[in-house]
């Protein structure tokens, strides 16, 4: 929250938009690598129970001609931030563009990318703003990787991290292996995916859902969107919309894209809620979860009664012995996760009849959406005859 | 709610930190044994947002109460005493986790362990028998003399090797750096000085003050020592140069679970609780780049970075020019991938030079960098639970401090 000790410089960049912003937006990419373009907003989204929350975040403006840009981005801010899925190896430029907040005019926040996790990066790229640099509004900044190691990860804006990621700005990211393509039998079973390079085969998997664990505390939000912005309760934080990918149950199994929000002028917003958390297979298929905690605020331990998880990785390291051979995957019916971690879990569903399974926290005061019940950090995992 | 001068605050330690090599850059601060006389006294620490807390806390010998402890450093199978003498109105002791055979000599009788009554002594003695990372605290009324600030590290060395984590020469460093990660709910500090001791709830205790090395945001960065910080003498900045092994020792020190992040490249996760990964033979050690340090728990990890695999030479380098020690060759002279947007386009972070490369430096708007003389990359350190990256309702402040990776030959040999 940069405010601006004077409205002058507001008034600057109004009557500029004809021609500073404009200039400022621009994309970079090169022939054979993979091109995306993020773009840094706000917008609205709706809690499970209704609520409308005044949220920061990310929209993907991927081939949207620069001028643009900032057009189609007003108020765009989508909850998850849109998942990023690329191939180890690959080139990828990820530009980020800022764009004004319009329920904010007050603020001139920059935005960055941090790409959470990635292997030996350099500041330049790794979107802390301390040690490197932001991305003011009205500009746009490209981010280089070359994807080094398979596994499951997050982007975040970093920019006043607290407040810009308790706000939204939240992100999965999965790299898939080399080793894909190359059917390997395990298990009796021939696969051509994986998690990993495994050499065995033994992440291999049918189905592969990337699903992010974030929080919301309403009552930071609402002080950040009031229209008399209020100090932020960063000491009081506590977040009371435990959600999947950017829903709370129920909404985590509607597979459409949520009914926009109505915003405070009467108008219907965007839609700012694409990404749903419903798991589907047909019994006998290997279920690979690609779990990423982003929250601010709380551990998380999640479950799935009558389906035993086995975890093959955590912080996108395979859990394999120091020899290079021996697994150390582990069955468990509890993953506890704090923020910032991420597992990779496969679901066998040989012996599972068909029906429907639940995906929930344990941390039971968390399956709420704020005070109503039967909601928060629940999805459902529906194995098909 | 956020402090401009914070950022002032941090630059000016930066370049206390980068101005001052020798003492300011040693690596663990602490006190080597094997016999040890600490005081349990009264003082005050200071946190970035300027509140202060009364604390209690142990003093090496008659020095000022510190916080965290002095880190007690000892080697393998050395016999250790810790003389405590207690200067506070209530009976404090100390309990050793993770050592065997402590034996308590004078004092009290308490419910844990022999206790110091006020005015009183108490020694304690033991054989280290186990190389690692432990902790030690108060076992008289430890729900409230831990939060008050009566916790420290205990290290110990494996034998012959001071330069190993453990026995097993995979736990081989170059430097190494503690990371005591803790909280605080100043409230109780104030029931505690006001002597309303007796009202304190701790099934209400709600911390909103975050530390590593006993210091809040920025200040973690200022050097070992700094005399603004009386009773706060441990920096948590880590300095290395690329390629170095580099042990973190991460010490839960707090009520609460942390989720500590490090920026730059995983780590691996050699040990937990002073022993180390390993079945038998086979080498279990994780790889990480968030692991969970919960309350009194201890874990090694191992970290380096070499900058190969970018796709771009970090140093900046044409082919023709020599590689730098540690440089992979795969990426040597490769341009670097984008063109960066006018300055004027971005926001200029305190440390960043201007330039993306190792070493490097650039132009910079009027009052923008210029903290960063070395052109080192830093990389931030913190809890992943981003509340915690604020002071008593202040953004930016608490469980964060800075990994700098300066340019080869910038350091001298730890």
């Amino acid at each position: 929250m940069r405010r601006l000790f004077l409205m002058v410089p507001v008034c600057m960049l109004v009557l500029g938009l004809g021609t500073a912003l404009e200039a400022g937006i621009r994309t970079q990419c090169k022939p054979g690598a993979v091109c995306q373009h993020l773009v840094g907003v706000d917008g609205y989204v709706s809690m499970a129970d209704g609520y409308r929350q005044y949220v920061f975040g990310f929209t993907d403006k991927t081939g949207v001609p620069d001028n643009d840009v900032l057009l189609e981005a007003e108020m765009d801010a989508q909850s998850p931030a849109p998942p990023i899925r690329v191939q180890e190896g690959q080139e990828f430029y990820l530009t980020l563009s800022t764009a004004p907040m319009k329920m904010r005019p007050d603020l001139f926040d920059a935005h960055s990318v941090h790409w959470h996790g990635f292997p030996n990066i350099a500041p330049i790229f790794d979107g802390e703003p301390m040690a490197s640099i932001g991305t003011n509004p009205g500009a746009s900044f490209t981010y280089y990787y070359k994807v080094p190691a398979p596994g499951t990860y997050a982007y975040h804006c970093h920019v006043e991290a607290t407040e810009h990621m308790q706000m939204g700005m939240l992100g999965h990211v999965t790299v898939t292996p080399l080793q894909d393509g190359t059917p390997i039998t395990y298990a009796g079973k021939t696969y051509s995916q994986f998690a990993y390079n495994d050499g065995d085969g033994s992440t291999g998997y049918d189905v592969d859902y990337a699903l992010t664990v974030i929080g919301f505390d309403p009552n930071f939000h609402d002080a950040n969107g009031n229209p008399t912005p209020q100090p932020l309760p960063f000491a009081d934080m506590r977040d009371t919309y435990m959600q999947i990918n950017g829903r709370g149950y129920p909404d985590t199994i509607n597979t459409e894209i949520l009914n926009p929000p109505i915003l405070p002028d009467g108008s219907t917003g965007k839609d700012s809620q694409k990404v749903n958390a419903l798991i589907q297979a047909t019994q006998g298929q290997r279920i690979l979860l690609r779990i990423m905690n982003l929250s601010t605020v709380h551990f998380s331990t999640i479950t799935i009664p009558g389906i035993t998880m086995k975890v093959v990785a955590k912080d996108a390291s395979l859990l394999r012995a120091g020899d290079g051979v021996t697994n150390l995957y582990y069955d468990t019916n509890t993953l506890t996760m704090g923020g910032g971690q991420s597992a990779d879990v496969i679901l066998d569903t040989t012996n599972v009849p068909p029906g429907t399974y639940f995906l929930h926290t344990t941390d039971h005061g968390e399956l709420s959406n704020n005070q109503q019940d039967f909601g928060g950090l629940m999805t459902e995992i529906v194995i098909i005859p | 709610m956020k402090r401009p001068k914070e950022i002032i605050t941090l630059m000016l330690g930066v370049m206390v930190v980068l101005t001052l090599p020798g003492t300011a850059l040693a690596a663990i601060q602490g006190v080597t044994g094997p016999s040890f006389t600490l005081t349990a006294k009264t003082g005050f620490i200071t946190v970035d947002d300027g509140t202060i807390i009364p604390t209690w806390g142990f003093a090496n010998g008659t020095g000022l109460m510190q916080y965290p402890g002095p880190t007690l450093i000892v080697n393998q199978g050395d016999l250790v005493s810790v003389a405590l003498t207690n200067q506070l109105t209530v009976p404090v002791s100390i309990l050793f986790p993770g050592q065997q055979g402590v034996v308590a000599t004078g004092g009290v009788p308490g419910l844990l362990t022999n206790e110091a009554p006020p005015a009183g002594t108490v020694t304690y003695t033991f054989t280290a028998g186990e190389p690692g990372t432990f902790t030690y605290y108060s076992g008289s009324q430890p729900e409230l003399q831990f939060e008050m600030g009566l916790v420290g590290v205990l290290i110990v060395r494996p034998t012959g090797q001071p330069k190993r984590a453990y026995a097993d020469p995979a736990t081989a460093f170059d430097r190494e750096y503690l990371f005591f990660l803790s909280d605080m709910d100043p409230l109780i500090h104030k029931k505690v000085q006001q002597g309303f001791g007796a009202t304190i709830n701790q099934s209400s205790a709600w911390p909103i003050c975050w530390f590593i090395n006993g210091r809040a945001g920025l200040d973690t960065i200022a050097p070992a020592f700094d005399p603004i910080m009386p009773y706060q003498p441990y920096s948590a900045v880590a300095l290395m140069h690329p390629g170095e092994k580099v042990l973190l020792r991460m010490v839960g020190g707090g009520r609460d679970a942390h989720p500590f992040h490090v920026h730059g490249n995983h780590h691996k996760v050699i040990a937990r609780d002073g022993r180390q990964l390993k079945a038998g033979a086979l080498d279990i050690s994780e790889g990480a780049f968030t692991t969970t340090v919960a309350p009194g728990q201890t874990h090694d990890a191992l970290f380096t970075w070499t900058g190969a695999g970018q796709g771009w030479d970090v140093y900046g380098h044409t082919a023709s020019d020599p590689l730098a020690p540690g440089e992979s060759a795969d990426d040597h002279g490769l341009a670097f991938p984008t063109i960066l947007p006018d300055i004027k386009d971005l926001l200029p972070g305190p440390l960043y030079p201007g330039s993306p490369f190792l070493g490097g430096s650039g132009s910079l708007p009027p009052g923008e960098g210029g903290f960063n003389p070395w052109g080192a990359f830093p990389f931030m350190w913190h809890s992943h639970n981003e509340k915690e990256l604020t002071s008593a309702d202040i953004f930016p402040g608490g469980m964060l401090t800075w990994v700098l990776i300066v340019p080869p030959g910038t350091l001298p040999a730890e």
